[in-house]
C-alpha cells in the first residue's frame, strides 16, 4: 500500500497484532506444555513450559502389582505411554487416514469424468445434471444426516467403514470446481487426443487428468482437511466400535473414558492428533490456505 | 463428439450417487419430520404438522432457536471484524505479515474438537489458567485498577472484574449466564483466521490506482482513504464472508457436545446439536427430521441471499 507508514503505526500494528497472536496461541501451548507436565504441575499451574521433569511414580503401575521401582518414571514419558495405552491412538490414527485416503480417491474417481463430460462433451441433458449439481450445492451437509444415517441404519451398515465413507463418495463441489477448471483446457488438446485414437476413457484419465493437477491438489487438501477433523459424522454412525474411530471421535471417547484429572495423558493425546496436520501446514503454508478458501465454499 | 457413449459412464455414477446420497435425503427427511418414526420400530404413524407444532410451541425447542441465533448473532459480527481488521493490519505491514497469517490460520486447520478439549482445561474454574491469570491481575494494584475502572474514579465493586475479584471468576462452561457466549469464543477464536484470509484475497484485487486518486482528491488521512476505497471495494467480499461465516456457524456442533452437550437449562442447545440429540441418541427420528427441514430453511435462505447479492455484484 502507499500509505506512509512511520515506525510507531509499524510498532502499534505489531503490539496489536502479537497480542492477537498469544491469545491464538494459548491453547497449543497449553496443549503442548500440559502433555510433558507432572500432574501436580498442570493442577498447581507450575514449572513453566516444560516442568521440572521429576522422576514420579506411575499409579496405575503400582496397583497393577509391578514392584514400584519398575513404574519410576518422567512426567514426559509417562503422559505419553499413558496416552498410548489407554487408547488405540494408532488405530485411530490409522482409520483416519485410511477413511480420509479413500474419500479423496473415490471422489476424484467419480467427479473427474463426470466433470470432463459436462465441460468437453456435448450430450442431450448436459444442463440437466449441471443444474442438477449446482442445486445439490446448496445442500448443507448437517441437514442430510438424519436420513443418511437411517438409510445406513437399514442396510445395516452403521458401525462399518462404508459408513465412513460411501456417504461423502460424490463431492458435486469437486465436480463443479473440476468442470470450471476444465472449461479453460483448451478444445485441440482433446482433438488432438481422439485423432490419436485415445478412447474418451483414456483421455480422462491420461490427458485430463495431468492438467488437473494443480486444482486436484487444492481439492485434496481441502478433503483430506475436512475429513480428518470431522467430528460430527462419525459421532452419528459409529457408536462405541473403538476399532472404527476416527482421531477426533477417538479422542472424544478417551475424554468421556477418562477418570477425573488424567489431564497429562489426555494432552498428550490430543497433540499426537493434532500435530500431523499442523506440522504439515507449515510446511506447505500457502497451498493449504490457497486449497481451503479457494473451496472455502462447502 | 457425441459419437460415443462414453458420457453415460462418465455422468450415470454421478447422477446416481446425487440422487442417492444428497437428494432422495431431503426428501425422506421431509417426509419423516411428519410422522413419528423410530428405529427398530416396524411401523410409523403419520402426524401431519404435529412435530412442527411442537417445534414452534415448546420452550426447550425456543430455548434451541435462541441459543442457535445468539450464537450466530455473536459469532459472525466479531469474527468478521477481526478477519477484516487483522487483514488490513497484516496488509498494511512491512515485514512479518506471513508469520501473523499463518499463526491465525493455525485455528481453521486444528481440529476443531481436540482444540476445544484444550479450551475446557484453559477455561476449568479450578486448575484451569484462564481464571488464574485473571485471579492474578487483583493483587497487582495497577491492573486492578486498569481492570475494575477505578483509575477513572468508578467505584471497583461495581465492574465485573473488581466484583469478581472479591466473590469469584466464572464457571464459564458451567454457568448458563456464560455458557453460550464462551462456546462463542472459541468459535471466533476457530473462525477468524478464514475470514481473515478471504479478506486478505479480497484486498488484493483492490486496485492500486484507486488509492492514489483518493489520495489527489484530498483523502489524506487512512481513514478517509479506507472508507472511500477499501470498504466499497470489498464489497463482494464482505458478502460472501457474512454468508459464510453465517451458515458455518449455524453448523456449530463439535463444541457443543464435548463440552456442554446443550447444557446448563440448555443455554447452548444449538439445532444441529438437537437434531443430533433427538434423532441419534433418542431415536425420535420424526422430530429429529423437523429439526433438519427447520435447519434446511435457514440455511438455504442464507445461500438464497448471498446468490441475490453477489448477481447485483454490490459494491455499495
Amino acid at each position: 500500500m502507499s500509505i506512509h507508514t512511520n515506525w510507531l503505526g509499524e510498532f502499534f500494528k505489531h503490539s496489536l497484532l502479537l497480542a492477537g497472536a498469544v491469545v491464538v496461541l494459548l491453547p497449543f501451548y497449553l496443549m503442548l506444555s500440559y502433555s510433558l507436565k507432572s500432574p501436580s504441575e498442570i493442577e498447581t499451574n507450575t514449572g513453566g513450559f516444560f516442568g521440572a521433569q521429576q522422576i514420579m511414580t506411575d499409579n496405575r503401575c503400582v496397583k497393577a502389582g509391578n514392584p514400584e521401582e519398575n513404574c519410576l518414571m518422567r512426567p514426559i514419558v509417562y503422559n505419553y505411554t499413558a496416552a498410548f495405552k489407554e487408547a488405540p491412538l494408532v488405530r485411530y490414527m490409522l482409520n483416519g487416514v485410511f477413511v480420509t485416503v479413500s474419500i479423496f480417491l473415490i471422489q476424484v474417481i467419480i467427479a473427474l469424468p463426470c466433470a470432463y463430460a459436462l465441460s468437453k462433451l456435448r450430450f442431450w441433458g448436459r444442463n440437466v445434471v449441471f443444474g442438477m449439481v449446482i442445486f445439490c450445492l446448496l445442500i448443507p451437509v448437517h441437514a442430510i444426516a438424519l436420513p443418511l444415517y437411517i438409510m445406513l441404519a437399514k442396510v445395516g451398515l452403521t458401525n462399518t467403514y462404508a459408513a465412513l465413507i460411501v456417504p461423502w463418495s460424490i463431492s458435486v463441489f469437486g465436480i463443479f470446481l473440476m468442470r470450471q477448471f476444465f472449461m479453460t483446457v483448451p478444445d485441440d488438446l482433446i482433438d488432438a487426443a481422439r485423432m490419436d485414437g485415445m478412447s474418451e476413457f483414456s483421455i480422462v484419465w491420461q490427458v485430463m487428468l495431468p492438467t488437473a493437477i494443480p486444482a486436484l491438489l487444492a481439492f485434496g487438501i481441502f478433503s483430506v482437511v475436512a475429513h480428518w477433523n470431522d467430528y460430527y459424522w462419525p459421532r452419528v454412525v459409529i457408536t462405541g466400535n473403538k476399532d472404527l474411530m476416527t482421531p477426533p471421535l477417538g479422542l472424544r471417547m478417551f475424554k468421556s473414558d477418562m477418570d477425573g484429572n488424567e489431564y497429562g495423558p489426555m494432552m498428550a493425546a490430543t497433540t499426537v492428533i493434532v500435530l500431523p496436520l499442523v506440522i504439515v501446514f507449515l510446511l506447505a503454508q500457502r497451498r493449504f490456505i490457497e486449497g481451503i478458501t479457494m473451496t472455502g465454499m462447502k | 463428439m457425441g459419437r460415443s457413449k462414453a458420457h453415460y459412464w462418465f455422468v450415470g455414477p454421478a447422477i446416481f450417487l446425487m440422487l442417492l446420497l444428497l437428494i432422495a435425503p431431503v426428501f425422506v427427511a421431509a417426509a419423516l419430520s411428519m410422522t413419528d418414526y423410530s428405529l427398530g420400530n416396524s411401523g410409523f404413524n403419520w402426524i401431519g404438522w404435529e412435530n412442527y407444532e411442537k417445534l414452534f410451541s415448546r420452550r426447550s425447542y425456543s430455548k434451541m432457536f435462541t441459543a442457535s441465533l445468539t450464537y450466530v448473532l455473536l459469532v459472525v459480527p466479531i469474527s468478521v471484524a477481526l478477519g477484516l481488521g487483522s487483514a488490513l493490519l497484516i496488509s498494511s505491514l512491512r515485514i512479518g505479515g506471513e508469520l501473523y497469517k499463518a499463526i491465525f490460520f493455525l485455528p481453521v486447520m486444528a481440529t476443531l474438537l481436540a482444540m476445544a478439549i484444550v479450551w475446557e482445561f484453559a477455561l476449568n474454574p479450578i486448575v484451569g489458567v484462564v481464571n488464574d491469570i485473571l485471579r492474578s491481575g487483583c493483587d497487582k494494584s495497577a491492573i486492578y485498577a486498569l481492570l475494575s475502572g477505578s483509575w477513572l474514579g468508578y467505584d471497583p465493586l461495581d465492574s465485573w472484574y473488581g466484583s469478581a475479584c472479591e466473590q469469584k471468576f466464572p464457571l464459564w462452561l458451567g454457568d448458563r449466564q456464560y455458557a453460550l457466549g464462551t462456546i462463542a469464543f472459541i468459535g471466533i477464536w476457530q473462525a477468524f483466521g478464514f475470514n481473515m484470509v478471504l479478506y486478505l484475497a479480497g484486498l488484493t484485487s483492490v486496485p492500486r490506482e484507486l488509492y492514489q486518486a483518493a489520495q489527489m482528491d484530498g483523502a489524506d488521512s487512512a481513514w478517509e482513504r479506507f472508507k472511500l476505497v477499501t470498504w466499497p471495494m470489498l464489497g463482494p467480499t464482505h458478502v460472501f464472508v457474512i454468508t459464510i461465516s453465517s451458515i458455518r456457524s449455524f453448523q456449530v456442533f463439535d463444541t457443543v457436545e464435548a463440552l456442554t452437550e446443550g447444557g446448563p437449562s440448555k443455554s447452548t442447545y444449538v439445532m444441529v446439536y438437537a437434531m443430533f440429540e433427538k434423532g441419534v441418541r433418542q431415536n425420535l427420528l420424526g422430530m429429529g427430521s423437523a429439526i433438519t427441514i427447520v435447519f434446511l430453511i435457514f440455511v438455504l435462505i442464507l445461500t438464497l441471499v448471498q446468490v441475490y447479492f453477489v448477481n447485483r455484484k454490490v459494491h455499495y
